[in-house]
């Protein structure tokens, strides 16, 4: 491995999942070296474990975090907002593997949907035909099925409740895909064997990860230096006014500098605000390139909520991928429903140890024991959907409670917005009519996860006073800092962001390359 | 609500009543509950009235109560109050209740640190349990056996196959 020396004036990227390693890998590739500093430890797919609380203990990001606001999950899981990976790979370890594209009008939602009260919509500084050919690179990077030639997974048990549902109710747009996880060979990895435990780690690694792709492949071209175990907590500054150096603590809580010519934070959208607030100085008093007031501000989770419903006959849900089927019928802009946006239906299994913690939050008694007595033959399905943004939604650092290295943790407040329960509540009533189409005997509305779709708190604007990066992702106030996950998605969507945060990336790294080469930065 | 002592005590009065002409007590106040069998069996009853599957082995419940009973070894205070409860349990009759009485006693105390911690352990712990699995129908880690490209991963048989590819591509 590359070893790039500390007093060198390094691309640094903070952050290993989605964005950071497809980061990484493109800059390299590029041959640009490359110091990857990430928080969690390097483990492997050998390491995963088949069981549900296992592979959560052994994975999440379990720092101490705060919420508020009246969200349910600040009810039911306070010290919990999101799941998110601390990990080499980060949560694309954990993910499922959906990738649907960004429709055009979502990049444009505050012309598309007009004003609605409460929300602080903005278009996006970029549009769909800019991000096309990015979409393309990240979906065959991802071997998305049913593109660029890849095939459709085979419908598992709970997809074919779902896809019957889905044709007795009148939807069309339904399938097995696309979703980054092979169904044959592709790209030197194995076919999916179907075991199950995609949100545990895949095992054989015929999911995508940055783990099993980007991460590697960086490391071949001997240009990246990875260092696991390193927790930015800091990004320092020269007296330009540019990032010059970040400071991260090692395991053993050993400080540790960097220098820096260029900066790419990609911690997720928790943890990437909350690294700018906790670099404030006397040039940034509010935190770095906060001068507008919005990192942290406008975060979105998506609009989520499950359905899982019980049938008189076996459906062994948990046989399969963990997703891997979507409904896109719902899937656009139809104020006529009562919500401005979209959402997406797409099949989901838990095990029952996680159903029992996450079907009902809080629930005991005999007729939440009869739920999990029909675990057999009970399908289920994940409804997500575009939230809107908020500015009070927004990450900001706790003022009592402290992380194990003694920073401020992050505090993320949310309420949901009348849109979100309008959509929520619709969404749930037409999932739970399909289950019924096809012979359900009951089924349950369970309430939202912690968040694994985190997104906007550093978000893209075409002027400096809207927002906190630009079209390419580079700070309005510090030219060399770059933001290079979901935080800087300027208005939420309805799919799923993964392959919009890698397609962006990609189109990120190629702008870098260029302006490197050019001596820009 | 504000849980304090006194709810508790009060909670279980009615119980109480009910429990002394039944005999009452079996268990003295035991300071270590986790090292005490009466004290675990007295839980795992707790976790059965509440998360009742009559197909759960008591293997299982008592499994879930021994977790519990490490779970609530915190400070002294801790270990202490959820003593205090267990034995306020025990007072009442609990053992003895019929399905009913025991239910309407747990929904008495549903919201003591004590019932919250037995609750919130016993969920991410009797359903994480290879024998409950095993009733349930799931069958556990899958990676080691190939996983379920070969066993099962699509036998439902009682819906027709439907359409893998998406729609404007099957058109
Ligand atoms: C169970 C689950 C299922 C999901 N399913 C899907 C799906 O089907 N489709 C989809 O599109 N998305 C899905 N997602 C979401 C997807 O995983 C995320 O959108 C994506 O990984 C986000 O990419 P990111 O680069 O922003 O952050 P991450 O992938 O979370 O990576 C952030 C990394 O930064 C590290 N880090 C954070 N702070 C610091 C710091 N200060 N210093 C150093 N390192 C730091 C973290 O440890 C982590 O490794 C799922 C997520 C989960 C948890």
């Amino acid at each position: 491995m590359n070893q790039i020396a500390k007093d060198e004036a390094a691309v640094v990227i903070i952050g290993s999942g989605a964005g950071g390693g497809t980061l990484a890998y493109e800059l390299t590739a590029a041959g640009i070296p490359c110091v990857l500093l990430e928080a969690g430890a390097f483990i492997k797919n050998e390491d995963y474990h088949n069981n549900e609380w296992e592979a959560f203990r052994q994975m999440a990001w379990l720092d101490a975090r705060t919420t508020s606001g009246s969200w349910r999950v600040a009810k039911d899981f306070p010290g919990l907002p999101a799941w998110i990976v601390k990990a080499v790979g980060g949560s694309t370890t954990h993910w499922s593997g959906a990738t649907p594209r960004f429709k055009d009008y979502e990049f444009k939602a505050k012309s598309t949907y007009g004003d609605v009260a409460g929300a602080t919509l903005l278009d996006w500084p970029i549009t769909l035909d800019d991000l096309a050919p990015y979409y393309d690179r990240a979906e065959i990077a991802m071997g998305s099925t049913h593109r660029h030639g890849r095939p459709a997974l085979p419908a598992n048990n709970n997809y074919k409740v779902f896809a019957n549902g889905a044709e007795r109710v009148g939807y069309k747009q339904y399938a097995t895909g696309p979703y980054a996880t092979n169904a044959e060979p592709y790209d030197g990895r194995p076919a999916s064997i179907q075991d199950g435990f995609n949100f545990q780690g895949d095992k054989n690694k015929s999911k995508w990860s940055t783990l099993v792709r980007e991460i590697p492949r960086a490391l071949e071209t001997g240009l990246l230096d990875l260092r696991p175990d390193s927790h930015v907590v800091r990004i320092t500054h020269g007296a330009d006014g540019k990032a010059d150096a970040v400071l991260y603590v090692d395991k053993d809580g050993n400080l540790h500098r960097q220098a820096a010519k260029v900066v790419c934070v990609a911690g997720n959208s928790i943890e990437t605000p909350r690294l700018l607030l906790l670099s404030e100085s006397n040039r940034f008093p509010t935190g770095l390139a906060n001068g507008a007031d919005h990192v942290g501000r406008h975060y979105m989770r998506h609009m989520t909520g499950s359905v899982y419903a019980q049938f008189d006959k076996p459906v062994h849900m948990f046989r399969g991928e963990t997703m891997a089927g979507i409904i896109a019928d719902e899937a656009a802009n139809n104020p006529e429903r009562g919500f401005v946006g979209g959402y997406y239906m797409e099949t989901l299994s838990l095990g029952p140890s996680f159903l029992a913690a996450f079907i009902e939050p809080g629930a005991w008694g005999p007729e939440f024991a009869a739920m999990m007595d029909a675990y057999a033959n009970t399908a289920g399905m994940w409804i997500v959907g575009e939230d809107m943004p908020q500015a009070t939604n927004r990450v900001t650092l706790s003022d009592s409670v402290k992380d194990q290295w003694g920073l401020a943790a992050p505090n993320v407040h949310f309420d949901d917005h009348a849109n979100d329960v309008a959509m929520r509540n619709y969404a749930y009533e037409k999932a739970q009519k399909l289950y019924e189409a096809v012979g359900a005997v009951s089924s349950h509305r369970t309430p939202p996860y912690p968040s694994t779709h985190n997104l906007g708190t550093c978000r893209m604007s075409e002027k400096p006073e809207d927002g906190v990066v630009d079209k390419w992702g580079r700070a309005h106030e510090v030219s060399n800092l770059f933001v290079s996950d979901g935080s800087v998605m300027t208005t939420g969507a309805a799919a799923n962001p993964t392959l919009t945060i890698v397609a962006l990336a990609i189109r990120q790294a190629e702008y870098l390359a260029g302006e490197l080469k050019a001596g820009n930065l | 609500m504000k849980t304090t002592r006194r709810h508790v005590l009060l909670g279980s009065a009615s119980a109480l009543l009910a429990a002394s002409s039944l005999g009452g007590a079996a268990l003295g106040f035991t300071l270590d509950p986790a090292k005490d069998e009466a004290s675990k069996a007295l839980l795992a009853r707790v976790v059965r009235v509440a998360f009742p599957h009559k197909n759960f082995p008591d293997a299982a419940y008592l499994r879930t109560a021994g977790v519990i009973l490490t779970a609530a070894e915190g400070t002294p205070g801790q270990k202490l109050a959820f003593a205090a409860t267990l034995h306020d349990l025990d007072q009442a009759g609990f053992a003895d209740m019929d399905e009913a009485a025991a239910l309407d006693h747990l929904k008495s105390i549903e919201d003591t640190p004590f019932f919250v911690l037995t609750r919130s352990t016993t969920v991410v712990t009797l359903y994480d349990d290879p024998e409950v699995w095993a009733v349930l129908g799931y069958e556990g880690p899958s990676f080691d056996k190939g996983g379920y490209i070969n066993r099962g991963f699509n036998d439902l048989d009682w819906l027709p196959e439907p359409r893998i590819e998406e729609y404007e591509a099957a058109q």
